[in-house]
């Protein structure tokens, strides 16, 4: 992941929001008892008809309950979920099927490489991973996550991943500033550094210098803890070659009222000295900072407010996370230069997260139960296809390394063995951690999609000639799909299988045909044309992405 | 991708053989791609053989770490400056290097010295980045290198062989570089155990022909799936899948055993020259970019001492591949940049090392477009600031672009937006291209 986005930032810095237009009064928005997915169609639908675009249909059962595993287990569902789900006659069985995903034992571990994707590009060692996963055990909210995270209690064996956020940034001053902005904020103020933005007069080195500040005494003691001292001041140079010493500021141009240290007592300022002295050869984590500039960030990042920088983002990379597309994008330019597609829909939806605890379960839930979730993602009417803005189409998107990981252990796996580790309630949850730890390592290879992602040849030349994928994936002993396909004597059922376990659907005729043309000119050595058709099926977009 | 028909005649009936031109097997499924649609013209091979030889290819010796220009083509002998090595003369009247580089100093017709450069940034990371874009970091946008800029530019757009790869050693730090908003298409192919790309070798328990209709049944899966949808990542998806069959024909290319003895001795049996070797017989068959590293410079300490250990397998391992490329007649249409990502202090600190220093450091250009027996700017005399002939990152690339056809105003697109390949106002050094 690259963290160099600078951007346009700011004019935010002066806090209204949206100034094209206006902040909208609470009155103007839909009340808040309103179902979250009522809300979500309420605004799409609204911008739609304005552009008079009639959106795609929903999709079929098959392919709905394939989008909605991947988006909150994290994983394709299991022949025996897809073939439950479509012959279900119940009238409620969408919500229903949200429901269990969400309750699952998946959910916290795809919650947590989600997160881990985002805040370390999903490469943070094991005892981070572990944390995080106990934190969505537990439903911890994302107010609390990152109150741990910046400031972590590195003495406390529990707490204590949670330090690895701050420690791989901690010898690099710009990247605690700037990837702290970034993902909590959706702001991203590194380009504000070395200049004042050329074109928003209202954007000053001040802020960038001002956010820095609040990382400006944070640093690695010589036995690599994370510690922060009680004095030192961040000064810059201006453009003008002004020099300049930062005041603590935060994005909103909140100043923030510190404890001068010439007001300070002698003795005050001895214990002061003698801790910053003896803090960096301590063989044990340093105490906190007596006065902590990373408290002071916490406190005025989480004051209560919709409108704030840190709710807004938090609804937006959801957003985006399930749509394939933020209310605002990029992610990291949330200002008011680039306006929202849909701006009451995020203020709503700010409104929401925030008067709910920011429980991201019924976030994710609300948008995933709306219409605008359920969308085709072909677009076979007349006329061009829809801006992807108006959300009328839903979106073609990448699988992340671990979701494709752990979705070809499970296309791959033998179905029958997945239907009863699932339906045994006390097997699944050691059985999707065996799965998850199996996976990671396959992902490390796997690049993490970002902006403008493309696949590369790498991975198309470890698909079509990696040891990994002939010996171990399309292995055909009788644990694994291959060799059950190879037991199955029907070649029509043996194909129907395949596509199920792996496509999650049941072929067309003409699929059907070219693979059984495929299998029948290599009856002499049928294993081997089964791994190569299962080879096919792995290979193709459809796997790839979710659509 | 028109440049490739540059000086092509037109006419059909150019007896050019088949033998050497690598890919006649055009992959199977190829229909995929939105750029993939040029070149119909290379399943006839005599067409193919004589675009090939319009090519023109790149081959970056990366010194990393940052190499001391006083010690190579910059030298202040007899200055507090100066360290313990001399100034030769070149087989160029007026131009002259230190006397760790004796064989280049005898070819130095082909090479023109840039002692001129600027660059502002002496940071490992941020210089790299400089000096691999060719820029500073801009906001909102994340810069393609040189060598994807010009596996653009130079490739050919179904290739048949790698268009970027890109070696580093061990040493190196791992910088990887990188295709930023050109996207995974035009990333390199990297190197980074051995000479050879993981995974282009086939396995033994499939057959040649059912690796490829196996890939020709995938093909047909996912053109169905791909029927009404969009999105860039799902075209990049299918191109990549459409270039395995033929960068797997390229294996041989990576095969240092393939090559004579004669060659490899010449060349000498350091891992820079066998990275070099291979940079040579990938651009003998069409590669357009190629980056070798040699690592690691930053000469804190013993400055001399290192530089006479690196400046001198530079020496060799270059003036063998100029050697090598002229006598295959490729020297021409090969460009040979030699840079790293900046200087050394011209003072010299107590542990006789040199620091790091990018106001007033040297590169190197020779070949392709290039006019050698050049030296273009001046340092002052104990090297410490540029009082000629200023430039900075931007210029060496629009140098570079100019040396090879490629206009450095051209714009690529994001979105609506022109990003240009170098930012306006930027002038090539006119005084080193031919």
């Amino acid at each position: 992941m690259r963290f160099d986005r600078c951007g346009f930032l700011i004019a935010l810095l002066f806090a209204t929001w949206p100034l094209a237009g206006g902040r909208l009064e609470a009155a103007d928005l839909l009340p808040p008892e309103t179902s979250i997915a009522d809300a979500v169609d309420f605004y799409v639908e609204a911008v739609q008809r304005e552009s008079q675009v009639t959106p795609a249909p929903e999709v079929d059962d098959a392919n709905f309950i394939r989008r909605v595993t991947l988006d909150l287990a994290g994983r394709i569902p299991s022949v025996a979920e897809v073939r439950d789900y479509v012959q279900s006659t119940e009238p409620q069985k969408k919500q229903q099927l949200v429901d269990r995903l969400l309750a699952s034992p998946d959910f916290p571990y795809h919650q947590r490489n989600e997160v881990d994707a985002l805040l370390m590009a999903g490469k943070g060692p094991g005892e981070w991973r572990d944390w995080l996963y106990k934190a969505y055990s537990e439903d911890r909210r994302w107010p609390d996550l990152f109150r741990s995270l910046m400031l972590p209690k590195e003495a406390d064996a529990v707490e204590k991943p949670a330090v690895t956020y701050l420690k791989t940034r901690a010898a690099n001053i710009d990247d605690m500033t700037n990837d702290t902005s970034r993902l909590f904020f959706g702001v991203s103020i590194n380009c504000a550094k070395c200049h004042d933005h050329p074109l928003v007069a209202d954007w000053k080195q001040d802020h960038y210098f001002g956010m820095a500040s609040f990382f400006n005494r944070t640093y690695l003691t010589k036995k690599q803890f994370l510690a922060e001292r009680d004095e030192g001041q961040l000064k810059f140079r201006t453009k003008a070659g002004e020099e300049k010493q930062a005041r603590l500021l935060f994005l909103t141009s909140a100043d923030i009222s510190e404890p001068s240290l010439a007001e300070k007592s002698d003795a005050e300022r001895q214990k002061v000295d003698e801790k910053q002295k003896a803090d960096n050869d301590r063989e044990t984590p340093p105490e906190p900072a007596f006065f902590s500039r990373r408290a002071q960030l916490v406190d005025v990042a989480l004051r209560p407010d919709s409108n704030s920088f840190f709710t807004r983002s938090f609804v937006n990379r959801n957003f985006a996370r399930i749509f394939g597309r933020g209310l605002v994008t990029p992610l990291d330019q949330m200002h008011s230069e680039n306006e929202p597609s849909h701006p009451e829909l995020l203020q709503w939806l700010a409104r929401d997260v925030e008067s709910h605890g920011y429980d991201v379960r019924r976030l994710l839930r609300g948008l995933v139960l709306s219409r605008a979730y359920g969308r085709s993602s072909r677009w076979e009417q007349a006329g061009d296809r829809p801006a992807d803005r108006l959300f009328a189409v839903a979106a073609v998107r990448p699988l992340t390394p671990m979701q494709f990981a752990l979705s070809l252990a499970i296309a791959t796996g033998n179905p029958a063995d997945l239907a009863g580790q699932q339906a045994a309630a006390d097997q699944w949850p050691n059985r999707r951690r065996d799965l998850e730890n199996q996976a990671y390592g396959f992902a490390q290879q796997l690049e993490l999609p970002g902006e403008n992602f493309q696949v590369g040849v790498s991975e198309a030349l470890l698909f079509a000639n990696g040891g990994q994928i002939a010996n171990e994936y399309l292995r055909d002993s009788g644990d694994r799909l291959v060799g059950v396909l190879k037991g199955q004597s029907d070649r029509n059922e043996m194909i129907k299988t395949a596509f199920l376990s792996v496509l999650s659907r049941e072929p067309q005729s003409e699929e059907l045909a070219a693979v059984s043309q495929y299998l029948a000119e290599r009856e002499d050595r049928s294993a081997a044309a089964i791994s190569q058709f299962v080879w096919s099926l792995l290979t193709s977009s459809e796997f790839r992405f979710n659509y | 991708m028109a440049h490739s028909f540059r000086g092509w005649c037109g006419s059909a009936d150019h007896g050019v053989s088949r033998r050497g031109f690598l890919g006649s097997t055009v992959a199977a499924g190829s229909a995929f791609a939105a750029n993939m649609t040029v070149l119909n013209v290379l399943k006839n091979p005599a067409l193919a053989e004589e675009i090939k030889r319009q090519e023109k290819r790149v081959i970056l010796l990366w010194l990393a770490g940052g190499a001391s220009q006083l010690e190579t083509w910059d030298p202040k002998p007899g200055r507090p400056t100066g360290g313990p090595f001399r100034a030769i003369d070149t087989n160029v009247p007026g131009i002259r290097i230190s006397e760790l580089m004796p064989k280049l100093a005898q070819r130095q017709q082909h090479t023109a010295i840039i002692r001129s450069l600027n660059t502002k940034n002496a940071d490992h990371g941020g210089g790299t980045d400089l000096m691999e874009t060719g820029r500073p970091k801009e906001p909102g946008i994340n810069y393609p290198d040189l060598g994807a800029i010009l596996a653009r530019e130079l490739g050919r757009a179904d290739s048949q062989v790698p268009d970027y790869v890109s070696m580093y050693t061990s040493t190196e730090g791992r910088h990887k570089g990188g295709s930023g908003f050109l996207g995974a298409r035009y990333a390199p192919m990297f190197l980074d155990k051995d000479l050879t790309p993981d995974n282009i070798r086939r396995l033994e328990s499939i057959s040649d022909l059912d690796h490829q209709q196996r890939m020709e049944l995938r093909n047909l899966l996912s053109t169905r799936f791909a029927r009404a949808r969009e999105g860039n990542t799902l075209g990049s998806h299918n191109s990549a899948y459409a270039r395995v069959r033929g960068l797997m024909a390229s294996e041989k290319l990576f095969d240092l055993s393939q090559e004579p003895d004669s060659v490899r001795a010449r060349y000498g049996p350091t891992q820079f020259a066998e990275q070099v070797i291979v940079a040579r017989r990938l651009c003998e068959a069409g590669v357009p970019f190629v980056k070798t590293a040699r690592a690691w410079w930053d000469s804190h300490g013993q400055n001399f001492e290192t530089h006479l250990e690196l400046v001198s397998e530079l020496d060799h391992v270059m003036s063998t591949l100029l050697d090598d490329l002229q006598e295959r007649g490729l020297l021409d249409s090969t460009l040979v940049i030699t840079l790293g990502e900046f200087g050394r202090t011209p003072g010299i600190n107590p542990s006789l090392g040199r620091d790091h220093f990018a106001n007033a450091w040297s590169a190197s250009l020779s070949g392709c477009g290039i006019k050698g027996g050049t030296a273009f700017g001046k340092t002052d005399e104990d090297g410490n600031k540029v009082v000629e002939g200023e430039v900075g990152a931007e210029a060496l690339f629009a140098t570079i672009f100019n040396a090879l056809g490629i206009d450095h105003q051209k714009n690529y697109y994001l979105g609506a937006r022109p990003v240009p390949l170098t930012n306006p106002g930027t002038e090539p050094i006119q005084e080193v291209l031919a």
